[in-house]
């Protein structure tokens, strides 16, 4: 069994994010707070809760090395709160948004985070000494729907988002006076703020859950017709490629590394993608599936197979049987799983556990140390 | 006849499997709501194309999705005039107590006798295979219901004729 820690902290969880050193946890139990659990002695204790939002928390970031949190709300209304003297002290975020803000990601380096709307924008934001707040620039008229989801460029200046008209776009996010020309050290440097770099038409569907590779070569996200999409070389040529899989659409991604993506979603199982020596992704099958059900349904299709052989006409007739009450699941999960974040340690490039958490309340900790099948994928 | 009926209800729970992949979205057009976007229709990108499976012309289910919410309307089998008023009564019924079942909607949709919503939340607070277990259930029950409220309205009828007519004899 992959799932080596599992607690559950509410009826639904939104979001999660993990503090630096993964001894505490931050979530949003599906309302306007925000939790923080701290691991003692095996317990997760509640040592504080963060009051100020007024409608549902949609997406909560910890940024690993300034020790900050941002959350992002419904209510059209964004806080970073800093660690005080043992309290958590919140600092107004001007979003200038009239729509619910819906994730949030902090930049690699931290000095900026990016918000994603229902405004159909995206909002970069960066802290303004002399007036001691945070600001924020805004990529206007570029969506034509809800920005879904948001991730940063390991060099700190591109930025993709996708969006529920099904496109993904990558946009240079470069502010003056935040940002220094040779940060990027590359040509994407050189665009302005909120120009678009690509465009990316892939899916039918909404667009959800994208992520960067490790080294920013590789683009995943998923599309709600149970598409993966995966884009190479992000640029003037990029190439692109799509997975199709039999299973229930995915919410979120996480790249591994750069041959292995895990994506979760409304199978409640988390489910390994993996790239062959030619770039070549694949499904590969899922994780801490129950040995049971996996034993019983391989049983059952050889059966009917067989039975198949003989009668020829069996294979309907065990179709038909369908109607009895449907089962959920073999998973730890018993609901939609809508967040996965990774657990590394700081230095270490490999990711070799992850948390997922989702509708069913759960924060479920992964570890693929002892998948001997995936370890050439590492 | 039975495996029909099977045939159809399989379907019909496999549609449903397929379309109960529902989250929660905030609405793009009014600031700080939240509502279901199949009823709205506002934005057409945020809907799916709908399903409707048919048995026949008589019996039919429409599914309907949207990002954060599902539209199912039944039309159940009406052979005459009684089962059509039958229907009728009987579904207005539980209509009218609709709070008491949660997904059911208040008025079916134009051209179908009952209609269910359900939303991101019934699906955050239910489990999604005994949301569809229900629904399927609930399209097992209705014929059965039916067809015994024709047998006892037509028993009924009898006796009361028998008992009217005996004081002619």
């Amino acid at each position: 069994m992959a799932a080596v820690a599992v607690h559950k902290f509410a009826q639904c969880l939104t979001c999660h994010a993990w503090s630096p050193d993964y001894s505490m946890i931050a979530l949003c139990p599906s309302n306007e707070e925000v939790h923080i659990y701290r691991l003692s002695e095996g317990n997760w204790d509640r040592i504080h809760v963060l009051q100020k939002h007024d409608q549902i928390v949609s997406a909560i970031d910890w940024s690993s090395k300034s020790n900050r949190i941002v959350s992002v709300s419904h209510d059209r209304n964004s806080y970073v709160w800093n660690h005080e003297a043992a309290e958590w002290v919140p600092t107004l975020v001007i979003l200038r948004l009239n729509r619910a803000a819906l994730c949030v990601q902090w930049s690699p380096i931290e000095n900026k985070f990016a918000v994603g709307s229902g405004a159909k924008t995206v909002c970069i934001c960066y802290y303004e000494q002399e007036n001691n707040w945070w600001v924020s620039k805004l990529i206007r008229k570029r969506h034509n729907s809800s920005v879904t989801s948001v991730a940063w460029h390991p060099n700190n200046i591109l930025l993709a988002t996708t969006s529920t008209d099904g496109k993904c776009r990558v946009f240079s996010t470069f502010i003056k006076g935040v940002d220094t020309r040779n940060s990027g050290a590359s040509s994407s440097s050189d665009s302005k703020f909120g120009e678009q770099i690509i465009q990316l038409d892939l899916s039918y569907s909404w667009a959800f859950g994208i992520r960067w590779s490790p080294s920013g070569n590789t683009l995943a996200y998923v599309g709600h017709n149970s598409m993966m999409y995966f884009v190479d070389d992000v640029g003037p040529s990029p190439l692109a490629q799509s997975v199709a899989f039999r299973d229930l659409p995915l919410r979120d991604v996480l790249f591994v590394s750069e041959k292995m993506v895990i994506g979760v979603g409304f199978d409640c199982i988390p489910m390994v993608f993996a790239a062959d020596e030619s770039r070549l992704w694949s499904f590969v099958r899922f994780l801490g599936q129950r040995k049971a059900t996996l034993s019983s349904a391989r049983q059952g299709s050889q059966i009917s197979e067989a039975f198949g052989k003989l009668y020829g006409q069996s294979k309907h007739s065990i179709a038909n049987d369908g109607i009895e009450p449907s089962r959920p699941r073999g998973g730890i999960h018993e609901n939609c799983i809508n967040c996965i974040m990774p657990l590394k340690n700081r230095g270490d490039s490999k990711v070799t556990r992850f948390s997922t958490s989702g509708l069913d309340g759960k924060v479920v900790i992964w570890d693929l140390e002892g998948e001997e099948d995936l370890s050439e994928y590492m | 006849m039975a495996n029909t009926q099977r045939l159809y209800l399989t379907c019909i729970r496999n549609t449903l499997d397929a379309a109960m992949c529902l989250q929660n979205f905030p609405c793009q057009e009014v600031e700080r709501h939240n509502k279901p976007e199949v009823e709205l229709k506002t934005s057409p990108e945020l809907l799916l194309n709908p399903v409707l499976i048919c048995r026949n012309e008589a019996e039919k289910c429409l599914i309907e999705t949207s990002i954060n919410s599902l539209r199912i309307s039944l039309k159940v089998k009406q052979a005459d005039e009684l089962e059509n008023i039958l229907t009728k009564k009987f579904l207005r019924f539980l209509s009218m107590r609709a709070e008491a079942f949660q997904v059911l909607r208040r008025k079916p949709v134009q051209g179908y006798d009952i209609s269910f919503l359900i939303t991101n939340y019934h699906c955050e607070e239910m489990q999604k295979h005994k949301l569809i277990d229900f629904i399927v259930q609930f399209m097992e029950d209705i014929d059965k219901e039916i067809s015994e409220l024709k047998l006892s309205v037509n028993t009924r009828g009898r006796l009361v004729a028998t008992e009217f007519l005996k004081q002619f004899i």
